[in-house]
């Protein structure tokens, strides 16, 4: 871009402005700094009589709903807890040999004896049961919209952008409303999860049916197939594998659901054991039901995902000979099978973990609250309240004066200034904003310098409409009441993302040069992708208690991964040709990798800050769990409360949040490759 | 050389063909046709309101029997016009008539008649069901014809055989060849019994080789069908060697529609005689089209040039004359004849 010329420069001066007019004016003028209470309206009481008003109108229909997914749920509980373990066991082995041969028939062989040995089996058969009878209702609701946009263009784009939204909406949000229609009950969890899962397999079934080639497209037309035969025997099975990613999608996201709807509560499924053994500090406990989610996680999606492959197939013969054996064990052993809730052969080692646990924090408790206070009073406080109320005596061993704010500002001012100088001028800007923004903390930055950094970023990312549309947004936000807290769940997650870019940038990069080491990484990866949300909690709470800290480790922990994969893909798919254009022209690796292979890499990379941030935003509700404020505070809260007011309308600001961070990235990485010509 | 009589009419007939894509295109082309023009000036005003405009006013007939080829630069608009016939994209305006019925005209469930008993089609890139095997994929227009399992695998094993795929029908597309998936392809258009079978540019994806090959294999193949055919080609030379008539195409117009002769030795403009530039006419024109059959006629004899000889064999046979030499008939009559100079003229390749 041509310096002068980009609106980078008066965007960011725009933006500057605005922070420095508030900052100065702050004394003469207060509102300027904290939004006025009286000129909020009370859009969450609104919102709430609304809310109660409709679901009232639904809750017949609702309970009638929940009354008659009772009985497949009742089913599917007696069908799953009756039965013999051995067959269960020998079927997930069979079904596994089916469909991967012996390591896949390994996996579940392992994994559920490693459920039944862990003495979780009961728990673990009835959060099974609740997925059994969601996954259908996700499938068989996402099939027919993904269809249905399929065939009415007109409403395709609509259809979209709703899953895009429900994408971002936080999954405890959907909670509050539901538990209002349908009371409490293993119920709700049901049908939370079936609508979170729905989206994913809509999305794929979109997908799918758009990439069928159209020549076989227009081959069914041809061959004088109606509508419904070219649907049905051709575009539906051409895009078989897409829709199979969709079931894999949708089993991993009910799983997550069901096991988050425990903490409603009233119903003795694993997700909930976590809950209370993590509630009584038993972490030795805690992990292994952790570890009874994990395995379950992995079993189910190795095999779905097995689905999605066009592998070879096991015998069949084969697989029903494992079920006949596992039949002809519980026959002859049948009075002498152990019943599995009695089974306890893992629980000395849980208690040995929570012994050593015990002993470990105790031994290294200092350290441990060391790094802790480290991070929270040197970094994640000055994040959110500012260098000037963070640095205290009792922090820093200093006060933080105002002579020093003018001394870092003047400081920021002459760097900036040299960055100009060298022709930097939106670099040099943008450190004066950060020194500004570190003063001020997140939390307490003006609410008119918010929006008009907002408006200008998204006016340089994309343009009017983006900067109008996240504007607008944001306003709704500051006058339903909800800003303060949604600064503070910005301000969390915002330093979990800076963690994760900055980290996980590293590691991809890392990744990208040295495969061996990606090798290693991709395990890792693969295995946080499949471990439900909730699990992250566990070993965080285990060493750092409840609080931010952990909060903020977990998102990390959970939000790393995209950042990772997609920088390491970035990097590594730059075309050969460019690479060779390189090295003939005499660039050393190091150059290579700055000036080839990262630029090209850009809008890989964003797309994956992207996918970060989503995954941040969505880890930050269920880390309410263990203690942050904010935004996603107020959705548990609710949740505890029966508010839907709350629920929703904080479900919504958050929505909104993750709503403009997702469209200023993307507009960026757009931007990013209509600059390569891609 | 059109088959059967021309006593019936023609199969395929276009009319006034227009396909203009993007917005509102079915509202801008009356009004733009109401102002007037040439089709070339409608078009270009229609480009200037950021439209489309594929196919800009083409009519052609083609009889019974007859292969019509259609010939352009990628992107002339060829395989929306045959997209226009077989009603896979809906034209904006004109009309299309196969055997006498008006098809545009037709509702969605005669259509879907039409193509189970009329039409078959074939793909560039062959659009074979990557789940089914061969036998399944060529059976496929019967299966959704209803017809039972067993007899639509009966039905199609000949025309399996007939493409020489017989030992391979249990295989997925997938396990096969660019040339033997393309063979499933025009079997499965076969399938159907068609009498008018469109095939977009089915050679074009393939090598050299089996190009050949398989264009030798469809000039057999059609000798035992009677359909008509529509084939759509950018390769002049596979045009010359396969058509009856000649259609060529440019930004969507079609600017001659001639036999390969007529094509070769009398473009209308620069455009086609670009496409014949590179091809040696001499092996594709024949001795009839520079014969004279006015003025003197000479003796029986000479090297016994006959009409249907390329330029190319009648000069090797008449190298060193320099008089008129007589073209005889099977029966060895004088019918005509040509002037060497003629000969050589028509041969030498159009400068410019
Ligand atoms: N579905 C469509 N929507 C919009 N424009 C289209 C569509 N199909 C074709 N076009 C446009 O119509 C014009 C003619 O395309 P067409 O595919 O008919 O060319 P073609 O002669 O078959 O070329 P090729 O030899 O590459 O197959 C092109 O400008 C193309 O961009
Ligand atoms: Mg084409």
């Amino acid at each position: 871009m041509i310096p002068g010329r980009s609106p980078a420069v008066p965007a960011a001066l725009a933006a500057l402005l605005a922070g420095a007019l508030c900052l100065t004016l702050e004394s003469v003028a207060p509102w300027l700094a904290r939004f006025p209470a009286n000129w909020t309206l009370p859009a969450t009481d609104w919102a709430g009589t609304f809310l109660e008003w409709l679901l009232l109108g639904l809750k017949p229909a609702a309970r009638w709903f929940s009354w008659l997914l009772g009985y497949p749920m009742l089913w599917a509980n007696a069908a799953l807890g009756q039965t013999p373990w051995p067959l269960m066991i020998g079927t997930a082995t069979a079904i596994g040999w089916y469909l991967g041969g012996l390591p896949m028939a390994a996996l579940g062989l392992g994994g559920l004896g490693f459920v039944l040995l862990s003495g979780y089996w009961v728990e673990s058969m009835n959060t099974l049961a609740l997925v059994a009878v969601s996954v259908p209702l996700a499938l068989a609701v996402g099939g027919v919209i993904g269809v249905a946009a399929n065939e009415f263009p007109r409403i395709k784009s609509s259809v979209q952008a709703a899953l895009d939204v429900m994408q971002t909406v936080p999954t405890f949000a959907y909670l509050t409303p539901l538990l209002l229609l349908f009371g409490f009950g293993p119920v709700v969890g049901m049908i939370a999860s079936a609508i979170y899962a729905a989206p994913p397999m809509a999305r794929n079934v979109i997908l799918g049916l758009e990439r069928v080639d159209p020549e076989v497209r227009e081959a069914a037309v041809m061959s004088g197939g109606t509508r419904i035969q070219q649907l049905l025997l051709v575009e539906i099975p051409s895009a078989a594998r897409q829709i199979m990613v969709g079931v894999n999608q949708c089993l991993m996201a009910a799983l997550s659901m069901v096991i988050i709807a425990a903490v409603i509560g009233g119903f003795n499924d694993i997700g909930w054991e976590v809950l209370l053994t993590m509630r009584k500090a038993q972490f030795g406990l805690a992990l292994m039901a952790g570890l009874v989610i994990v395995v379950f996680a992995i079993v189910i999606d190795r095999m779905s995902a097995a689905l999605a492959h066009e592998r070879r197939r096991g015998d069949p013969r084969v697989a029903y000979g494992i079920v006949a054996l596992s039949v002809l064990v519980v026959l002859v052993f049948q009075a002498r099978l152990p019943d599995p809730s009695t089974l306890t052969f893992l629980d000395p080692a849980a208690e040995r973990v929570d012994r050593a646990l015990g002993e470990f924090t105790a031994n290294n408790g200092e350290a441990l609250n060391q790094f802790r206070n480290g991070a929270m009073f040197y970094v994640l406080l000055p994040l959110r309240i500012g260098l000037d109320e963070a640095a205290l005596p009792f922090t820093w061993g200093f006060q933080w004066t105002a002579t020093m704010s003018a001394g870092l500002f003047a400081a920021a001012a002459v760097a900036g200034a040299c960055l100009a100088l060298s022709g930097r001028a939106v670099s040099g800007l943008l450190l004066v904003i950060g020194s500004g923004i570190i003063e001020t903390g997140i939390a307490n930055l003006p609410w008119p310098f918010v929006l008009v950094a907002t408006f200008s970023l998204a006016w340089v990312a994309s343009g009017r409409r983006l900067a109008i549309l996240c504007v607008a947004l944001l306003a709704t936000v500051l006058v339903s009441g909800l800003w303060e807290r949604a600064l503070l769940s910005l301000y969390l997650s915002g330093a979990a993302v800076f963690a994760c870019a900055v980290v996980g940038g590293a590691i991809g990069l890392l990744c990208a040069v040295a495969p061996s080491i990606w090798r290693v990484v991709r395990l890792v990866c693969d295995m946080l992708q499949t471990i439900p949300l909730f699990v992250f909690l566990i070993p965080v709470l285990m060493f750092f208690q409840i609080g931010e800290f952990s909060a903020f480790l977990a998102i990390c922990a959970y939000a790393i991964v995209p950042m990772i994969r997609y920088t390491r893909h970035g990097l590594v798919m730059t075309p050969p040709e460019l690479l060779e254009a390189a090295v003939a022209s005499g660039a050393t690796p190091w150059q290579i990798m700055r000036d080839v292979r990262a630029p090209y890499a850009a809008p890989t990379v964003l797309l994956g800050l992207n996918q970060t941030i989503l995954y941040a935003f969505a880890m930050l509700v269920i880390a309410a769990l263990i203690g942050t404020t904010g935004l996603g505070q107020s959705i548990y809260l609710a949740l505890g409360s029966a508010d839907v007011g709350l629920g929703v309308s904080a479900g919504a600001a958050m929505a909104i949040l993750a709503l403009i961070c997702d469209r200023l990235v993307q507009a960026f990485a757009e931007g990013r490759r209509t600059a390569l010509g891609l | 050389m059109p088959r059967d009589g021309a006593s019936s009419g023609p199969t395929v007939r276009a009319g006034g063909l227009w396909q203009v894509f993007g917005a509102n295109a079915t509202v801008a082309l009356p009004d733009e046709v109401a102002l007037g023009g040439s089709s070339a000036d409608i078009a270009g005003r229609l480009l200037e309101k950021g439209l489309n405009p594929a196919v800009r006013g083409v009519s052609f007939d083609v009889a019974p029997g007859e292969l019509f080829v259609i010939m352009g630069l990628s992107g002339s608009g060829k395989s929306t016009l045959v997209r226009c016939i077989s009603r896979l994209v809906e034209p904006t305006a004109g009309s299309v008539e196969i055997e006498g019925e008006d098809i545009l005209a037709a509702s969605k469930a005669r259509m879907t008649e039409l193509r189970r008993s009329r039409m078959g089609m074939v793909f560039q890139h062959f659009g074979l069901f990557p789940h089914m095997t061969v036998l399944d994929n060529v059976a496929f227009p019967l299966k959704v014809g209803g017809m039972a399992r067993r007899a639509r695998h009966e039905k199609v094993m000949p025309i399996i055989e007939m493409v020489g795929l017989d030992g391979r029908e249990r295989a997925y597309p997938r396990e096969l060849s660019g040339g033997q998936r393309q063979r499933v392809g025009i079997a499965r258009s076969l399938a159907g019994d068609c009498t008018v079978w469109f095939l977009d540019e089915p050679f074009s994806a393939l090598d050299p080789l089996i190009r050949r090959q398989l264009q030798d294999e469809f000039l057999e193949i059609r000798t035992r069908l009677n359909t008509t055919i529509v084939f759509i080609t950018h390769d002049i030379a596979e045009a010359l060697k396969l058509a009856d008539r000649i259609a060529i195409m440019r930004d969507g117009e079609i600017v001659q529609i001639g036999t390969p002769t007529e094509i070769v030795l009398r473009p209308v403009d620069g455009y086609v005689s670009q496409f014949s530039r590179d091809v040696a006419r001499g092996r594709h024109a024949k001795v009839g089209s520079i014969m004279r059959t006015e003025g003197e006629m000479g003796e029986c004899g000479g090297p016994g040039l006959r009409a249907d000889m390329t330029l190319e064999t009648a000069l090797a046979s008449c190298m060193s004359l320099y008089d008129p030499v007589p073209v005889l008939d099977d029966d060895g009559a004088v019918i005509g004849m040509v002037h060497p100079a003629d000969l050589a003229s028509s041969l030498q390749v159009e400068e410019s």
